[in-house]
Order: C-alpha cells, then structure tokens, then sequence
C-alpha cells in the first residue's frame, strides 16, 4: 500500500504537467518569457511574458496555464522590485497582485480558446487578434494597481494615470504583435509536430493529441 | 460561393496585415514620444532637494540644463553630491535611482519624485522642460497610505 503513494503523486504530476513534449515545451516557454524579461529590460513594456502566458493557457493548458506565468513573474517582479525598490512591502505586494492576476487572467482566456487552437494559419492569426485587447485590458488593470498603491497617495488622479499609459501600451501592443505571431507560429508547430531527433524509430510522426 | 484562400495565401496575407500594423503602431508610439527638449537657456531656475532629514537647495542664475533631470545632475556636479539614474530607450527616459547616497532601495516607502512648479512629473525627468524661474522639487516621498 505504500507503494501506492508515489505512484498516485506520480500520476497526479503527469496529468498536471502532461506529456514530455508538453513538458519540454512548457519549460521552454518559461525561458522565453525568463530570458525575454532579461534581454529587454531597457524597453519598457517590450517583453516576452505576454506570449509566454497566452501559449501557455492556448497550447499547453493543465498546471502550465500557472506555472509559465507564475515562474516567470517571480524573476520579472524580483528585477523589478531591485530597480524600483524603495517601496514599502505591502506596497509592491499590491502591485505585484495586479501584476499576477492580470497574466493569470490572460492564461486562462488562452486555456479558454485551447480547443481552436491548431497549427493553422487561422489560429495564428486568433491568437494574434485576441493579443490586442487582452494587452490593453492587462494594461489598464495593471495602471489601475499602480494608481491605487503608487502613484494616488502623491494626489495623481486615474485620468492622468490613464493618459501616462498610454504610450507604454501603444509599446505593449506593439510588443504582442511581434511576439505573439513569431513564437505562436514556432511554438505551434512545435506543439504539433515535434522536433526531430537523431533516430527516426523515436519520432512520432503523429501530432499531439488535444485532449 | 466564395473561394477559400489556400494556407499559403493566407499566410502572406496575414503577415502583411502584421507588418502594416506593427509599422504604423510604431508610427504612432514615435509620434506620441515627448518631443526632445530644445537646447536653450534658461535663467534663475531655483532647484530643491529634499532627502531623509536633508535638504539641498541650488540656484542656477543661468544654465543650458533646461530640464528637471539635467538641472539635478548639473547640481550635483556644482555641488559635489552623486546622481544615480537608469537610462531606458523604449520609451526613451530616464529614471532617477539615488541622489546624494539616497537610493530607491532604501528604506521602505520611499522614492525619488519629481515635481516643476507644483505640478507632479507625468513624464520622464529628461523630458521635463524648464522655463526662467522655475521651481524644481526633487523629494524623497513616502506613500500616505501606510504602505
């Protein structure tokens, strides 16, 4: 009976994580998104979390719809925090909330269209459309976290905390539409495909399965 | 009846509908950057600093640091105190870290803010620009919420 244990968190793990093609695909997502956040810190709003969280919730669905975000968020957050810090801690808790309900929300929209997502032109192009609003949406939630913790106890009315966005989101918007397209397109075909391996016995020629 | 598009075409349809967007997205965002201040001089621009249990104050009679970045650096070089700042190039500003030894990081609550004759800085401080007689405040502010 002891046995049974691990075996049943083991089986708890693979339903949550999936397969090894999703695994490897989850854990690749989770180094764009680290490594996008790294590369482009010095372009305000131009980052790769974005895509990494709306792949995750559309291709990989199960325990990655959190995961991509969270583990990438805990790097970005942590840069953040070490450049703007100087903050009191529940301060950054509260931004940080708005920051991580916002992705979470844009994950479990992409988990919500999961069923129409295929490697086609078409679901590259709905994903790529739903970017959009989704950004903008993330944007103001975002603004309005950092209005109420940040900039409101300086007497910073929301409009103008609205109208000082705007041109971050344009850069955010901006950001999707070139992200989203380039690793929607890689990461489907991945999805759907594989990659290929040196011996052709362990290549399944057979695109992942949606269930 | 209409004739489905293969993939292909769809697919070069669909990066130019990409490419037009995103290049007149980024059109727009370089239309909406604050114009770059124009070099000038400007005259007695009273400059304030209010750190944690200090004050600077400085007053340049005249001077081609005509915004509240430049005239905060241009202070510190007059007056022998550091400025620490992170230069960002999407949008194009920059974000003043720690003055005279009195970082961001500190203790909590804290930051450097801006402000030019009372009104608070919307944009970035190099963006800022200054006009003869302008009151420059540079505070380390704590958030009145208790955070």
């Amino acid at each position: 009976m002891a046995g049974d244990v691990p075996r049943s968190w083991r089986s708890i793990l693979e339903s949550g994580l999936g397969d090894g093609r999703t695994q490897i695909l989850g854990i690749f997502l989770i180094i764009v998104a680290v490594t996008g956040t790294l590369v482009m810190r010095r372009y305000a709003n131009i980052e790769t979390v974005f895509v990494a969280t709306l792949l995750a919730g559309s291709l990989l669905g199960r325990w990655w719809t959190v995961l991509v975000p969270l583990s990438a968020l805990v790097v970005q957050q942590t840069l953040a925090w070490s450049v703007f810090g100087g903050y009191a801690l529940s301060t950054m808790t509260g931004v940080t909330f708005f920051v991580v309900s916002g992705y979470l929300f844009v994950a479990l929209v992409g988990r919500r269209i999961r069923p129409r997502i295929l490697f086609r032109v078409k679901s590259v192009a709905l994903l790529t459309t739903i970017s959009v609003p989704l950004t903008v949406g993330y944007d103001l939630w975002t603004a309005f976290g950092e209005w109420y913790f940040l900039t409101r106890p300086f007497g910073v009315t929301l409009g103008v905390m609205i109208e000082a966005q705007v041109p971050f989101t344009l850069y955010h918007v901006l950001s999707s539409l070139i992200f989203v397209p380039l690793f929607g397109s890689a990461f489907l075909f991945l999805h759907a495909y594989g990659w290929p391996t040196r011996s052709a016995d362990r290549t399944s020629s057979e695109p992942l399965s949606r269930e | 009846m209409g004739t489905r598009m293969n993939e292909r075409s769809q697919a070069i349809l669909f990066c130019a509908i990409v490419i037009a967007a995103i290049a007149g997205l980024y059109g727009a965002t370089q239309l909406m950057e604050p114009a770059s201040v124009q070099s000038g001089v400007v005259r007695f621009v009273h400059l304030r600093i209010d750190g944690p249990g200090w004050t600077i104050r400085y007053t340049s009679m005249a001077t081609i640091n005509n915004t509240a970045f430049s005239i905060l650096v241009e202070a510190g070089q007059k007056l022998d105190f550091a400025v620490a700042y992170v230069p960002y190039d999407l949008p194009k500003g920059m974000f003043v870290t720690e003055i005279n030894g009195t970082s961001n990081g500190g203790s909590g609550g804290l930051s450097w803010q801006f402000w030019v004759n009372g009104a608070y800085g919307t944009v970035a401080s190099d963006h800022a620009a200054l006009s003869d007689n302008d009151v420059v405040l540079w505070a380390f502010t704590a958030s009145q919420d208790g955070g």
